[in-house]
């Protein structure tokens, strides 16, 4: 068997997302629940097994203990290889230092070891914060094609948000010319996606170049594309189309959720093609009870379902009581809602618990341009009988 | 003393009485409530005791078991020194065909059992759903002093082949007799779940082979009772014993109740079953669903009642489902009915069709039919 991988992915795992509020106060955000049975960084591990590549460094530095268990020696999304496989990588003590990962470029840096074992010839890093579904293998071919140093894979985004993103300005032939972050008169829609390739001999040479200089933010966005592009390396842009969402806020990740419901959002998670894997936690189906209605929804494995439901995605051994309205919302792992509780445009946190009567969140009209207001409940809240929680508010784990 | 159990589990038993339902599998690949095979609940009960050494002895249809077995992986059986060994039908030199009871097939195994490091011998069908730990039972056993212990349950002698239990006020079996005609009587019944001395069950074994006896029930245990030092441990929570069509619908539309779903699922003690990435089960806008249970990978659009749902099932606009069970990949299309009936794997039920059987007597489709 050989050690030599053609490629091997860094996966960027060490964001806390605070944007994500309660809900990442104890876990990284590539590990909040996503979508009725999965966690966010499921979709892009399973798109790295399902592009051939075998081998995945998982950069994390915050709340890195729910993440390696979840992970563990990465049979879910058979990453249980005699060579290579997955491997979560926190940062350590070296010999002469040792430090947390000052940006996403240094965190690189400071495995170059990792990738080095494995003689990879290209790498690909990736960030554990999108939901999408994207085949690897064709973007290292269109590298490979045009013998490119980097490739950087876009999304055409609406000209309005092309504002807010990292964009890409290149000619007709995908060769990029220059890059802006946020620019305030965007030449072009190509945003940025956060997934690129490198050679990987290239790119040591840049992130120990980067590492001299002590002004540097040792980020990938900031410093190493644009040192690149400075310097002329050949860097392309890969078209990708597709569902592709950052799901770094409450209301992206909401939305998210709801885009699972919806045949037209793109987002088809049931594709025997391109299968998403989780992590099983061995429950029974679910039982919908007498008294139960459920419609337009999602319900996973060992939950029990005995209220009304609409439009909702119930994750994984969730409880929902005979009297119960869920409209709108996302029930996460193993939360329980009793009886006669009312919920709507909500997200309920895993283990919470929804007493008789509560009324959470309300229903809304769409917004226009701007954003639903979502209320939160965060994982362990007991929400106590009769108590009201207003449209959008968050409420911590010793609720009220 | 190595105070540890090695299991021998039978996967075969009662083909006959369960029709088209084993035409192309054992009993223990059956499908049972909603995601599992018969065998996930025998061996995560195993799992969850401690057992980490099994060895399944097959007789015929096995294909369908050794896919959903693989390495043993889903049950954490794994493992570098022991998990899990599937033994294929092992012609004996002597007889020149499979072996024909239990004596026989344990006489098979007795090479596996001898170099078996543990002390102990579970040794059990695989029809049985229930939830069982078999740590409590080896220290009763062993507190006792017994060669065997057997477990049993309180139930209606609701079908043939059924052993029946006497015991007296300290759990001693005092008689044990086989009955031929099922009756409504609340009896003791032996779930064919067994726990002995490893070296016991070895020289009885050689011992009956050599006389050419075949059941183990009627040569070796029946005639253990004289000695008064076989043991009835009765399993308190739920259980089924699956041997023909009828026990198989009544077993399966009992996990619709409560108490017996959170006794074979509420516990710590989980079940496992081979993973199959499914998707959460998807409710369309035509969806009315009560009192089922349902499993991942589905899409739902019509009315479904008091029903098992296995994974990736299709239940189209119109259609209606109930009283039935419907196994994997089965589809009843637009405005199909379906009620007191078993659909197995792939079984698809065209567009407006009607299919009934009856509470007594529920249909059963075979196998990749299109009614």
């Amino acid at each position: 068997m050989r050690v030599k991988k053609e490629c091997v992915a860094m996966l960027l795992a060490g964001g806390q997302g605070t944007r994500l509020g309660v809900l990442t106060q104890k876990v990284a955000k590539p590990a909040v629940p996503f979508g009725g049975k999965y966690r966010i960084i499921d979709f892009t591990l399973s798109n790295t097994i399902n592009s051939d590549i075998d081998t995945i460094g998982i950069l994390t530095q915050y709340q890195p203990f729910e993440l390696n268990q979840y992970i563990g020696n990465g049979q879910p999304w058979d990453f249980d290889r005699l060579e290579g496989g997955a491997f979560v990588l926190p940062p350590y003590q070296k010999a002469k230092s040792g430090e947390w990962y000052k940006g996403t470029a240094n965190a690189i840096y400071q495995n170059i070891d990792f990738v080095d074992r494995y003689d990879a010839d290209y790498v690909l890093i990736l960030s554990g914060d999108h939901i999408y579904k994207m085949d690897y293998a064709k973007m290292l071919q269109h590298h490979i094609d045009k013998g490119a140093a980097c490739t950087i894979a876009v999304l055409d985004v609406p000209i309005e948000a092309a504002s807010r993103l990292g964009i890409m300005n290149a000619d007709d032939e995908g060769k990029i010319y220059e890059f802006e972050e946020k620019p305030k008169h965007p030449k072009s829609t190509k945003a940025s996606m956060g997934i690129y390739i490198f050679d990987w001999a290239k790119l040591k040479q840049y992130l120990i170049a980067d590492e001299q200089d002590k002004s540097s933010h040792n980020d990938f966005g900031k410093n190493i594309i644009p040192n690149m592009l400075n310097a002329g390396e050949k860097m392309y842009t890969y078209d990708f189309s597709g569902y592709w969402k950052d799901v770094g806020t409450i209301s992206s990740l909401w939305e998210a959720n709801m885009d699972v419901l919806d045949p037209r959002s793109g987002i088809n998670l049931d594709d025997p093609d391109w299968k998403i894997y989780a992590r099983n936690t061995a429950e029974p189906p679910h039982y919908v009870g007498m008294n139960a209605k459920i419609r337009n929804s999602v319900v996973s494995e060992g939950c029990e379902v005995d209220g009304e439901v609409v439009n909702s995605v119930i994750f994984r051994g969730a409880v929902v009581e005979k009297g119960t309205v869920i409209h709108d919302s996302i029930i996460m792992p193993d939360a329980v809602i009793k009886s006669g509780a009312e919920i709507r445009h909500s997200i309920i946190g895993w283990n919470a618990v929804i007493s008789e009567g509560a009324v959470i969140g309300e229903t809304q009209k769409a917004p226009e341009g701007g954003e639903w207001k979502i209320a939160v409940i965060a994982p362990q809240a007991v929400i106590s009988a009769g108590a009201k929680v207003a449209a959008g508010e968050m409420i911590q784990e010793e609720g009220r | 003393m190595n105070k540890k159990i090695v299991a021998i589990l039978f996967a075969s038993g009662n083909e006959s009485k369960l029709n088209e339902l084993t035409i192309h599998r054992t009993t223990a690949s059956l499908p049972f409530a909603g995601r599992y095979r018969l065998i996930d609940f025998t061996l995560s009960s195993l799992v969850n005791s401690g057992v980490t050494r099994i060895g399944i002895i097959t007789r015929n249809n096995y294909s369908s078991l050794m896919d959903h077995i693989r390495m043993g992986r889903d049950w954490d059986l794994n493992r570098k020194n022991s998990g899990i060994a599937v033994f294929p039908p092992f012609v004996l030199n002597t007889s020149r065909e499979v072996y024909k009871g239990k004596i026989e097939a344990l006489y098979t195994v007795l090479d596996y059992l001898k170099k078996a490091p543990e002390d102990y011998v579970c040794v059990s069908n695989c029809n049985i759903a229930a939830n069982i730990d078999f740590d409590a039972i080896l220290d009763e056993h062993i507190a006792r002093g017994a060669d065997c212990t057997m477990l049993c349950h309180k139930a209606c002698v609701n079908s043939s082949k059924r052993v029946i239990i006497t015991k007296d006020a300290e759990d001693r079996v005092t008689d044990l007799c086989a009955v031929e005609i099922p009756s409504d009587e609340e009896r003791l019944i032996s779930l064919n779940i067994y726990i002995l001395r490893k070296d016991l069950l070895i020289s009885r074994v050689e011992q009956a082979y050599a006389r050419g006896y075949v059941d183990f029930e009627k040569d070796v245990l029946f005639k253990e009772v004289a000695g008064g030092k076989i043991f009835a441990h009765e399993h308190a929570g739920y259980a089924a014993i699956v041997d023909d069509v009828k026990t198989y619908y009544n077993e399966s539309m009992r996990t619709l109740e409560t108490g017996v779903r959170e006794e074979l699922f509420g516990t710590d003690r989980k079940v496992y079953t081979k993973v199959k990435d499914s998707v959460p089960t998807v409710y369309k806008d035509k969806a009315k669903v009560v009192n089922s249970f349902i499993a991942d990978g589905c899409i739902i659009n019509g009315t479904v009642e008091n029903s098992i749902i296995f994974r990736k099932v299709r239940i189209e606009e119109g259609a209606v489902v109930r009283n039935s069970i419907i196994m994997e990949h089965g589809i009843v299309m637009k405005d199909g009915h379906i009620s007191y009936a078993i659909t197995d794997k792939q079984v698809v039920i065209g567009a407006g069709r009607q299919i009934s059987g009856s509470e007594t007597y529920p249909i059963v489709i075979v196998k990749n039919k299109i009614v």
